[in-house]
Order: C-alpha cells, then structure tokens, then sequence
C-alpha cells in the first residue's frame, strides 16, 4: 500500500513541475505544424516520394490519409520524443538530492528499493502519458483531419501497401513497442540520476547517449556491425516493423527482449547504486 | 521513324489490308456503349510493391469520361487505361497501318500499327491486334517518351458484344526505385535491405470486371 502511496506521490511531483508539460507541448505544436504542413502541401512530398513510379503508374484513392500521415509522424518524432522524456526522467532521484529532499523521503516508512522503484513507476506512467498523447495528435488527428484509408508504408526498399482494416491494431502494437523504447529511455536517465546530485548532468548524459548510439546507428561502418544490434537506439525503431509485410515477428520480439534486459540491468544498477547512496552528506 | 513508316507502308499495300477499315469497326463497336458502370477486382504485381487485390468501382461516359471509385489504395498504369481509346477516336492523331497476322489467345488477328502525326507528342508508338471477326482488341501496346510501354491483353465474356473485356492484364515496365534516404526516416536498421531481385523488370496489373451495367445510365 505504500509503495502504490509512493508511486502517486510521485507522479503528482512530476504533474507539479512545469517541465512535465514541455514534453506535451512539445508534442502538440510540432505535430500541429506537420499536419499544416501536410495538409498544405501534403500530396508533392509522396509525389516526391513516389516519383520513380508515378512515371509508369498512377496511385488511386486516398492516399494521403491520417494512416499515412500519422506514420510520418511517427517516423519524424521518434528521434526526437526519447530527449523530452529524459528531460522529466533524469531528475527524479538528483534534483531531489540537489534539493536535500531525498533525506526527508527516505524518512517514510518505506525502503530504498520500493522507493526507487516507485519514481520508475512515475517515469513509466508520464513515458505512457506521452505516447497516449502523441497518439492522439498523430493517429486520432491525422484520421479527422485526413480521413482514412489504406497505408502506403514508404521503405527504403520499396512500397507497402496495407490495407485499412490491417492498420489499427499494428498501431497498438507499434505504441506499446514505442512505448518499452522510451520506458527504457526514463529508465537510463533515473539510472544516471542515481549517481549525481545535480539535475542537469543526468539528462545531458542521457541524450548524449541516445546521440551517440544513434550516430553509430546510422554510420555504414563494418565495426560497429557487432554492437549495433545490442544498442538501445537500434531497437527503438522497432515500431515501425509492424508496418512491414510479413511481420517480422522473430525482429520484434529480439528488439522487445533487448529492451527488457536494459530495463532489468539499468533498474538492477540503479537499486544497488541508490541503496549504496550517501544521503547524509 | 521516317525508314519503318515507308517500310510500314510498303509492307501495307503489298498484303493489301485496309486497317483503317478494321480501326473503324472497332470504334463503331466503341461507339455502341455511350456508359457503362462496372465493378473491378484489382490485383497487382509490381516489383518493389506489396499491396493487396483491391475492389473499385469504374464509371465511363462518353466521350472519354472515366471516374474510379477504390476502396483503398489501386495502382493503375499510367498510361493505356484510357489513352488508347481516345486515340482510337481521334482519327485524325495517327496513322493506321496493317502490319501483318498474329495468332493473340489462339485467335488469328489483323496486327495494326498506330503512328501519332504528332512527332512530339506523348505517344511514340501504338500497336493493336483485332480480332476483325468480331472487332475486338485482343492485344494493345503503347509506347510512350517518358512512361514507356504498356501491353494490354484482353479476355472477352459476356460483354463482347459491346466491346468491352471481363478481364484486362496490363504488362508495365517498372524502372529502377528508390525513395530519397532522407524521406524515410529509417535509420536504425540493424540490416541492410537486400538488393531487390526484380528491380527495372515488368509488373502486371489484372482487373477482373464483374456485374456490368451498359447504356443505363
């Protein structure tokens, strides 16, 4: 009962940080000036996209449709919301020690353990905040501003094209993967926060690591091919694999397995690194 | 272009076909449907594409009024869906020119060549082989400057009367894809995508037509 005490009291110190609600707004306005964008000029970005097709076929129906549209989204915000949920994470534990509160919490009848693992909880529940609500702007908006319709999944490789009725619930499945993506972003971040007692340093550090896994990501180097798969970045784009065709089930539960055993270690250190703290001095 | 239509007209007058006679038949059987409506099952196979058969609805008015209705996403050839038979009607945008006798689905057909009097129009080339028994198109090709060739074939049902197919197979070349890299956000892959086999082949569009209704709208 105290640990569930403990989890909305610290959920309730996050909703009283103006900072928490950076992250929506943040949400709100960029995917606003997408859907503007797109509404404006939204069929010469697929006729660019489409452009090598287009000179031998023509596409008919609704193509630029809320699916497509909140896909885009999905695809142009995915590297930027893991930096907005760091930015409420990464003080969790250190701006309570920068601010001596921790000593005063850890007066309450509950241990380190539960204690920590209730701001988790938190975390979890603004990353689940977040994602609820950059569905709401991307897919919910993208439908009533644009209609519906079948997705034209855009690859590098070629087109998908899926059906209507097959979008919904490869959505669901690509948010609750989103979803464990940036949980293990909050959980990185509380990790780092454990070690410091300034609120800064661990969301810095956070976003400098998800730079700098992302740029080995991306970087075409035979090195880096043995470290790649195990990098937490890698796997954040794994949503998108439910838009593929065949669903690459064995893809998914890989990067769902990668993402639990992150979550595991940076809990585990983050217990063992908390409970070793020095709140006294 | 200057030597195969001399050769084309050479090769006309020595079998002595008047394919303008054979062109008129099948526009007269065009001519026949002022409308029609008709439902289409729409399958696929393009390289580099993965979509499933779509259902639509066509509407056709004369002259040259087509409207398509998709539940979904349909891709069509660009050209050949209707270009042929505006081209058909507009006698005077070509040359009709016999070129021989073709066996198209186990039919002797007259093998027409349409020659644009435009040099620099869309159409470079166009090709029909007629079944001249019933005046029906069995086979179509259109060669255009920047789309290039579409094949046509054709299957008749109950619809031959009016000169219109239960069943179309357009044969499209399909050039080299590729979305630019920075449209596609796709940047964590752990894998590269493996070179498509079938890139810069043919892709073929069938549309099954089912549940005509002629001239009743």
């Amino acid at each position: 009962m105290i640990f569930i005490k403990s989890i909305y009291n610290e959920v309730i110190k996050i909703a009283l940080k103006p900072r928490s609600y950076l992250g929506i707004a943040a949400i709100t306005v960029l995917v606003g000036v997408i859907l503007f964008a797109l509404k404006s000029d939204g069929m010469s970005i697929i006729s660019f996209v489409t452009s090598s097709f287009e000179q031998t076929l023509s596409f008919e129906g609704n193509v630029l449709n809320g699916n497509l549209v909140a896909f885009i989204i999905l695809q142009m915000l995915i590297v930027q919301i893991p930096l907005l949920i760091a930015l409420v994470t990464g003080d969790l534990v250190s701006g309570e020690a920068a601010m001596g509160t921790i000593r005063l919490l850890l007066t309450q009848p509950i241990s380190r353990t539960q204690l920590l693992l209730s701001k988790f909880m938190a975390g979890g529940i603004y990353t689940l905040i977040v994602i609820v609500w950059l569905g709401f702007m991307s897919v919910i908006m993208g439908k009533m501003l644009f209609g519906t319709g079948d997705l034209m999944v855009l690859n590098s490789d070629g087109l998908v094209i899926l059906q209507e009725a097959d979008v919904n619930w490869r959505y669901l499945g690509g948010f609750l993967v989103a979803f464990l993506a940036l949980f293990t972003v909050s959980s990185l971040s509380i990790c780092l926060s454990c070690f410091t007692d300034n609120s800064i340093g661990p969301i810095v550090t956070t976003m400098s690591i998800i730079l700098l896994f992302t740029i080995i990501g991306t970087l075409d180097v035979h090195v880096f091919d043995s470290v790649r798969p195990f990098l937490l970045t890698t796997h954040m784009a794994s949503w998108r694999s439910f838009f593929e065709d065949p669903l690459p089930i064995q893809d998914i539960k890989n990067s769902i397995l990668i993402l639990l055993i992150h979550n595991i270690l940076l809990i585990s250190i983050s217990i063992y690194v908390f409970n070793k703290k020095d709140i006294t001095a | 272009m200057l030597r195969l239509f001399i050769l084309l007209c050479v090769s006309n007058m020595v079998l002595g076909q008047d394919a303008n006679k054979t062109v008129a038949s099948v526009i007269s059987q065009m001519n026949r449907v002022k409308n029609y409506t008709v439902d289409a099952r729409i399958k696929s196979d393009i390289p580099l594409i993965k979509i499933l058969p779509v259902k639509a609805k066509i509407e056709f008015k004369q002259p040259d009024e087509i409207k398509m209705k998709t539940q979904g996403i349909a891709i069509l050839p660009k050209k050949g869906f209707t270009d042929l038979a505006i081209m058909l009607k507009n006698k005077s945008s070509y040359t009709a020119i016999f070129t021989g006798y073709e066996v198209v689905q186990k039919i002797k057909t007259e093998s027409i060549t349409l020659l644009p009097s435009n040099d620099a129009g869309e159409i470079v080339l166009a090709k029909i082989w007629v079944n001249t028994g019933e005046a029906l198109i069995l086979k179509s090709q259109i060669t255009t400057r920047t789309n290039g060739t579409v094949v046509a074939d054709y299957l008749y049902g109950k619809q031959k009367e009016f000169g219109l197919p239960d069943e179309l197979t357009f044969s499209v070349d399909v050039k080299k894809f590729k979305i630019p890299k920075g449209v596609v956000v796709d940047i964590n892959r752990t894998k590269t995508a493996e070179e498509p086999k079938n890139q810069g082949k043919m892709g073929t569009i069938h549309i099954l037509f089912s549940n005509y209704s002629i001239n009743s709208l």
